[in-house]
């Protein structure tokens, strides 16, 4: 077996994950062409609608044309980046997805997921130094509490507790809808004030599962000889967590973060549906409810491309932190 | 695995603190949701028993929601939902997993490319949001629900199981059947299949836990079955009868904690089970 070249590699991971987006967008396109009837079904309902109506609709959408004839249409807008119209919304569901709605969930997304590793790390390090302690296992027990609890749940709770019994936060929303902003500080602040409340549930949730892979990979890396060496030099047990121990733990916690980057989504989902926040969950949610196909197509193919692009700069980024991956 | 293993295995969780609580609070909502609805005078259809959105009381502990239906019965019947979603789905995409890890491990070439090829585009793209997408298309039903967890679950199991079969079809034991003159299909489910258990019943307990979770997510988007509310499915009422502003929260803590519960005690179950496998957590 011979390593590939990371150039070589690239290249290979980078043919791999165009194949999987085909595969995925063909799946797509007989999901949501053949599954739910045609777009036009809407009409047979009403009696006071002319047949020819739905024949000449037929026609301008080019429904009746042949299905392979209909998907490679399908696949040339695609590559044009034409997303087609919503129904509910009725404008192009591309100016829908790439607006402030992307913004709101890449600010309440990054800013979460950033805290929660941030808190996952230290509450980690706290642990293992306190293995087998009262306290270590409180944590233990709370982040499992944390990854457990339905996220959606959660939401509802702080919206009891701290927004309609306190009154301290919103209910919901991105800012307030009938205030005139005076400066761009203001709207700043109104911004972050909605924005406390869907990031701590977000941020919560994620904190457990943090937190249960770094501490469980330390206390594997306890075990080892350089560790054994570390505390045999006589170093203080703190340093040796902290510069060993912690050190070792960190690489394969990277990947993980960002294999983890689909659960953050789904999580977003949830938190901007029971708050209320103007993103792209929330959207998925409307498209959901409302059954607007195409959005909800829009959206799913959106996905499928950042997620599948995420994964191969995951992938590469592994294979240059550990050569070993490029032997296949 | 020969029974006895399995006793001890058994023994060993119920010595794990983490294991005895886990499967002590999993028994109580099992038995809950079983005999629970047999216990109560009301069925999930009976409304005006109370004022809309009455306050617990002695008589009605969970108190009642906007149409005046008990709500102690509303979650006992929701558990049953809730926790047969979770075990059936758990169930099904597990069996699903370790077929496609028996056969892609076993047969490799072109087979294990493409089965492995759909595990790594499952995996990489986000669990539930699919399922939402797929369950919007087919329509809210209980069948649906069930069908779209196990069909989008199983990749995770599929991995961890084909893994194992690529040691373990070059044992001896599997060389000797092969010499034997076996067919593929007697090999994998005779001389591998059992092997792999273990591995396949840890991955189950958290395809439980998964499944529960996404069960109370689609039923909280509309998305589960109308007719009977599962957990998830009765705090969507509550979301959207404004039972949060009013300050209801008799109608919106006791289904959540139901699915907390239910899950918790699924993860300390596993939990539990990764310390006994894994030896390294247990010494030092």
């Amino acid at each position: 077996m011979v390593a590939l070249s990371l150039p070589r590699y690239a290249v290979r991971r980078a043919l791999e994950t165009l194949i999987s987006f085909f595969i995925l967008v063909s799946i797509a396109f007989f999901l949501f062409r053949v599954m739910p009837g045609d777009p036009t079904a809407f009409l047979l309902e009403s009696p006071r609608i002319h047949p020819g109506v739905r024949v000449l609709l037929r026609q301008r959408l080019g429904l009746d044309r042949p299905l392979y004839e209909q998907f490679f249409i399908y696949l040339g807008n695609l590559v044009t980046g034409e997303l087609g119209y919503s129904l509910y919304y009725g404008r192009p569901v591309t100016e829908l997805i790439f607006g402030r709605r992307l913004l709101n969930t890449l600010a309440l997304v990054g800013s979460s997921t950033a805290t929660a590793i941030a808190v996952g790390l230290l509450l980690a390090l706290y642990s293992v130094r306190k293995y087998r302690s009262k306290s270590e296992s409180a944590v233990t027990v709370f982040s499992l509490v944390t990854y457990s609890i339905p996220t959606f749940w959660l939401g509802m709770l702080f919206i009891m507790a701290f927004s309609v019994r306190l009154g301290l936060f919103p209910v919901g929303g991105t800012i307030t809808a009938v205030k005139v902003h005076k400066d761009l500080l203001e709207l700043a602040a109104d911004y972050l004030w909605h924005m406390a409340l869907p990031f701590t549930v977000l941020t919560l949730i994620q904190i457990g599962y943090n937190y249960l892979i770094v501490r469980n990979a330390m206390l594997s890396i306890l075990q080892e000889d350089f560790v054994m060496v570390a505390r045999a030099k006589g170093l203080p047990e703190g340093s040796v967590i902290r510069r060993h121990v912690f050190r070792a733990a960190l690489p394969p916690f990277a990947t993980i973060v960002g294999l983890q980057l689909a659960g953050i989504f789904t999580g977003a989902v949830m938190t901007e549906t029971v708050f209320s926040w103007e993103g792209l969950g929330r959207l998925m949610y409307e498209a959901v409810s409302t059954r607007d196909y195409p959005l909800l197509q829009g959206i799913f193919l959106v996905i499928l491309a950042a997620f599948l692009a995420a994964n191969y700069v995951v992938d590469l980024l592994y294979a240059y932190l550990d050569p070993r991956v490029r032997y296949r | 695995m020969r029974p006895s293993r399995l006793k001890e295995d058994l023994a060993l969780l119920l010595r794990n603190p983490y294991g005895r609580l886990g499967l002590a609070i999993l028994v109580a909502l099992v038995v809950a949701a079983v005999i629970g609805p047999y216990l109560t005078p009301y069925d999930i259809w009976q409304y005006g028993i109370c004022r809309p959105f009455e306050p617990p009381s002695t008589q009605r502990p969970f108190g009642c929601d906007e149409i005046g239906r008990d709500l102690l019965t509303l979650f006992l019947y929701g558990g049953r939902i809730s926790l047969l979603v979770g075990f059936l789905a758990a169930l099904l995409s597990t069996l699903l997993g370790a077929v496609a890890g028996l056969v892609s491990g076993y047969l490799g070439g072109l087979v294990d490319s493409v089965i492995m090829r759909v595990v790594d585009a499952l995996l990489a793209l986000p669990g539930l949001v699919l399922m939402i997408i797929f369950a919007a298309i087919l329509g809210p039903s209980l069948f649906n629900v069930i069908l779209v967890i196990s069909v989008l679950s199983w990749p995770p199991v599929a991995r961890v199981v084909r893994s194992q079969v690529v040691s373990l079809k070059e044992y001896p034991h599997v060389e000797a059947a092969k010499a034997f003159g076996a067919g593929a299909t007697r090999i994998i489910f005779k001389h591998i299949a059992p092997a792999t258990m273990p591995v396949v019943l840890a991955n189950m307990v958290l395809q439980i836990s998964n499944a529960i979770i996404a069960e109370a997510a689609l039923s909280f988007l509309g998305l589960g079955d109308p007719r009977i509310p599962s957990w998830g499915g009765i705090l969507r009422f509550a979301f959207r009868m404004g039972a949060m502003s009013a300050g209801y929260w008799w109608y919106v803590v006791p289904p959540g904690t139901g699915i907390l519960l239910a899950v918790l005690s699924v993860t300390f179950i596993s939990y539990a089970l990764d310390e006994i496998v894994n030896p390294k957590l247990r010494r030092f």
